[in-house]
């Protein structure tokens, strides 16, 4: 079967044509790093779109870059680190739980709407990205959105394109909003005596005037900084003087958990940047999760789970976001079964083998109406499903 | 500004229907007498009036269902409606359309500190959220001007912003869940108080689509904890491309404030004659940073803005040094619209956003422009995101000065997208900006868009008339001309 390899956006147009009149469907790829999140998905031929790469402008005092969607992620936090910039969304580097040689494209990371740490307090991919260009599953090359950072011109076709997966259309420009880097960085660890405690404490932060950037909770055992306790950790973020006032109150306030220590410079990084990418859980088990519910439902869904199987987790976004890990293949019945029972959210298997993924809903199963709505959205970017059909 | 013409039949019909909505809610909430429906006839957009066919205003999300089902099975359209403050015309109603007004669903339902998120019905105010929860030091961020009147649910239309969403981000980034009504009568749940979801953002769609994909009965937003310090600057310059330069250096030294407002001589001079801020009346431009945070922080950052705006060219700064003296800064710039008001019988507010750094060139053709329609103008501009919002004087008692002003801001927008920029930056397409819509996207970017409609509404029933300058039918929007077994392009390169 014929595989594509378009330079161009124009040529992405032929290829997807071509497709359209051959009836071959599509796996869209750039450097794979992400083969594996998504349903298996079986399909005719491979549109390769590492071509399509390249920051085309960037302009710091604008906040905004450009780039071909298929530049590499580090690229780009390369050219933003250069000007004290940032993705803030804290993108996660997949190259940890997926063991790849590198962390893929900007392109990938918005199909897949991956969002790490900051995600809590200065939003996900999908807040980011201002406008795009793109073939839609029909052969058409179409826009929305804008290169500027206030825009409610039309439909926000934009949050759609993230988290899509690569279903609707296949993205060449994409234009992002970035934010100045952090001048100073710390974070400040509780130990806490159980992991609701830990779950207080992490909320809390999060309820002051000490804006932290992040917040998580690392049960007992799960990391080496929680070998013996519980513990809640903050980031705070900002210019020197500021993070060592913020510290300093918070300090005061959530001594009351427990006893409070402190992590700075370099190693605070690469903390979170660890935390960001599930690096705790990564050779902890076969599958990993990533379970996002309401903050205060974490810690109970946690417990929860493991009344029913052996596997093991932190949490990030304060209690919000677990990310687990297991050996169990009836693993995905106590978790969802348990999230349902704390209010609801969504379970993604991050990462199964093949097998396993075939066999069970990678994503949260919706109900009939509103997978209806999301099939016929679909279709209205890509009527005959050409584009990784299944893998949604 | 033509809306589609009205369905004769429909309104032939118009009995028939008030009867069928009586069956389906109690009778008191429709309302099909002139007089009680006079108060429904336009929004902001005050220049257009149209008296709907007739008004529901439902009580429960079960009758919301029951309604958009019934007006889908007879083919009657629907329009949307908050509190009625868009400022482009997205609640005009229809003379064949039933207007869908949300006014009773103004009940808090629950308030999660703990969570920081407050679940609400749509139809309370903005700012009542932020009353809601303030006593425990908690407020909602995005705050358009209209926030003391307009709903959560129209902010969700509308994708709503205001003056501290460089910092805080628009209704977009300030929404975890909304529970919808599609004109199906299905009722769906998009997000909650989790965050993100693990299929398409469908939220994120839903916000800023102007009320023509679906009726918002629910909303949950973050609520963030008040800032402990908020302290404002008033810096003048002698020419606005020096004010511009001095926004951009701010952002480029790493500092983002809460938010950063400018004005330019003809509206820094009718605030200043309307509530006497202070502002100096010789400046050419003059720029509010406000920034918020920790004091430590705040007041370092300050000091590092003076640094910058000084050297930028700044011929006055003032800091404020109480809460007095920071409302006392921002009192010209919020009553900019009154105090334009005083000086000339009638304006037009635009609203427009450009890069940045084309807000000089953009100046010098707003002024060529003011001489070639002979109207004046005042701009106030949100600077750190290039939002513009120029206020156009005229006097529509004189014949003719409508039209001109009417073109004008046409012009200024169509100038907005040459630069780089776009139609609306916060107040939406409407119908104020439908017909420009092809000056920013070709005749597929608008095709797509209608389809993803389609996907929602495929007889055009919800809100029609507003956005879309054509309106295609779906089955027209749905087709596709394949050439099977050809290959089209055989100089593509393959493996």
């Amino acid at each position: 079967m014929t595989n594509f390899a378009p330079a161009t956006i124009n040529q992405l147009k032929e290829a997807l044509q071509t497709a359209l009149a051959d009836n071959t469907t599509l796996s869209v790829q750039a450097s794979g790093t992400k083969a594996g999140l998504g349903a298996p998905h079986s399909y005719d031929a491979t549109l390769d779109v590492s071509g399509l790469q390249g920051i085309i402008s960037y302009e710091p005092e604008e906040l905004i870059i450009t780039a071909h969607a298929a530049t590499p992620l580090a690229s780009i936090e390369t050219a933003l680190a250069e000007k004290n910039q940032m993705l803030a969304f804290e993108p996660p580097h997949v190259s940890t739980i997926y063991k790849t040689s590198h962390d893929g494209t900007i392109g990938g990371l918005l199909a897949t709407n991956l969002s790490g740490s900051r995600r809590i307090s200065a939003g996900a991919a999908r807040d980011y990205l201002l406008g795009f260009e793109a073939v839609s599953g029909r052969g058409e090359i179409f826009r929305s959105g804008s290169k500027v950072m206030k825009n409610v011109t039309g439909y926000d076709l934009s949050k759609l394109m993230c988290g899509s997966f690569g279903t609707l259309a296949v993205m060449d420009e994409v234009t992002i909003k970035v934010l100045p880097a952090p001048e100073t960085s710390l974070t400040l660890i509780i130990g806490c005596a159980t992991v609701d405690q830990a779950g207080k404490a992490a909320r809390h932060a999060l309820q002051t005037a000490y804006e932290p950037s992040a917040s998580a909770i690392l049960p007992k055992g799960a990391h080496p900084l929680s070998q013996s306790m519980d513990c809640a950790l903050i980031r705070l973020e900002g210019v020197a003087v500021s993070v060592a006032d913020r510290q300093s109150h918070l300090s005061d306030i959530l001594g009351s958990y427990g006893m409070t220590d402190i992590i700075e410079g370099e190693p605070s990084q690469l903390l979170w940047q660890s935390l960001s990418d599930g690096a705790p859980v990564a050779d902890k088990g076969n599958q990993i999760w990533r379970v996002s519910c309401a903050p205060t439902a974490g810690p109970a869904l946690l417990q929860n789970i493991q009344s029913h199987c052996d596997c093991t987790g932190y949490f990030d976004w304060a209690g919000g976001l677990l990310w687990l890990a297991t050996d169990d293949e009836a693993a995905h019945r106590p978790i969802r079964e348990a999230l349902h029972a704390q209010g609801g959210g969504h379970a993604t298997l991050m990462r199964a083998d093949d097998q396993l993924r075939r066999t069970i809903p990678v994503f949260e199963p919706q109900d009939p109406a509103l997978a209806a709505l999301n099939k016929r959205v679909q279709d209205s970017f890509d009527p005959h499903g050409i584009l990784n059909p299944g893998r949604l | 500004m033509q809306m589609p013409k009205a369905d004769q039949t429909i309104l032939d019909h118009r009995h028939m229907i008030v009867a069928g909505l009586k069956r389906i809610v109690p009778a008191h909430c429709v309302l099909d007498d002139d007089s009680s429906m006079k108060a429904y006839d336009t929004d902001g957009l005050s220049a257009y009036r149209q008296m709907p066919l007739v008004v529901v205003l439902p009580e429960t999300t079960a009758q919301v269902s029951a309604v958009l089902k019934w007006c889908r099975d007879e083919g009657v359209k629907v329009v949307p409606r908050g509190a009625g403050t868009s400022l482009s015309g997205g609640a005009i109603p229809l003379a064949d359309g039933v207007l869908l007004g949300l006014g009773k669903f103004n009940q808090i339902i629950d308030i999660d500190y703990e969570n920081r998120c407050v679940v609400t019905q749509p139809g309370v105010t903005n700012l009542g959220i932020t009353h809601a929860v303030q006593d425990e030091g908690f407020y909602y961020a995005p705050d358009p001007s209209s926030q003391i009147a307009c709903s959560i649910g129209g902010n969700i239309a509308e994708n709503s912003g205001g003056v501290h969403c460089l910092k805080y981000g628009l209704t977009t980034n300030n929404v975890l869940g909304i529970e919808i009504v599609t004109m199906d009568g299905d009722i769906l749940r998009l997000g909650g108080k989790h965050l993100d979801s693990g299929a398409l953002d469908l939220l994120g769609l839903m916000t800023g689509s102007e009320g023509l994909l679906g009726v918002v009965t629910e909303v949950t937003v973050r609520i963030l904890r008040k800032p402990a310090t908020q302290r404002a600057m008033l810096v003048g310059f002698d020419t606005a491309q020096e004010a511009g330069q001095a926004v951009s250096n701010v952002i480029a030294a790493g500092i983002i404030p809460a938010g950063m407002e400018m004005m330019d001589a003809p509206a820094i001079n009718a605030a200043e004659d309307f509530v006497g801020a202070g502002y100096p009346r010789e400046a050419a431009a003059l720029l509010i940073v406000e920034l918020d945070g920790p004091e430590v922080e705040v007041n370092f950052l300050l000091e590092r803005v003076g640094d910058i705006v000084k050297s930028s060219g700044a011929t006055s700064v003032r800091l404020s040094h109480s809460e007095e003296e920071r409302n006392q800064f921002w009192a010209g710039r919020k009553s900019a619209f009154p105090a334009v008001g005083r000086i000339s019988p009638d304006y037009l507010c635009m609203d427009g956003t450009i890069p940045r750094k084309a807000l000089p060139e953009m100046l010098t053709r707003m002024a060529m422009m003011s001489q070639k329609y002979g109207l004046r103008v005042a701009n106030v501009f949100h600077a750190g995101d290039g939002n513009l919002h120029p206020l156009i004087l005229f006097d529509a008692n004189q014949p003719g000065e409508l039209e001109r002003a009417e073109e004008f801001g046409n012009d200024i927008l169509r100038n907005c997208v040459q630069l780089g920029g776009v139609l609306t930056g916060e107040h939406g397409v409407g119908i104020e900006k439908r017909d420009l819509m092809p000056e920013m996207f070709s005749e597929e970017d608008l095709r797509q868009q209608q389809r993803v409609k389609c996907a929602f509404d495929p007889n055009h029933l919800l809100n029609p008339g507003k956005v879309f300058p054509v309106l295609h039918r779906c089955a027209e929007l749905g087709r596709m001309h394949v050439h099977k077994g050809e290959v089209p392009h055989p100089d593509l390169p393959r493996f």
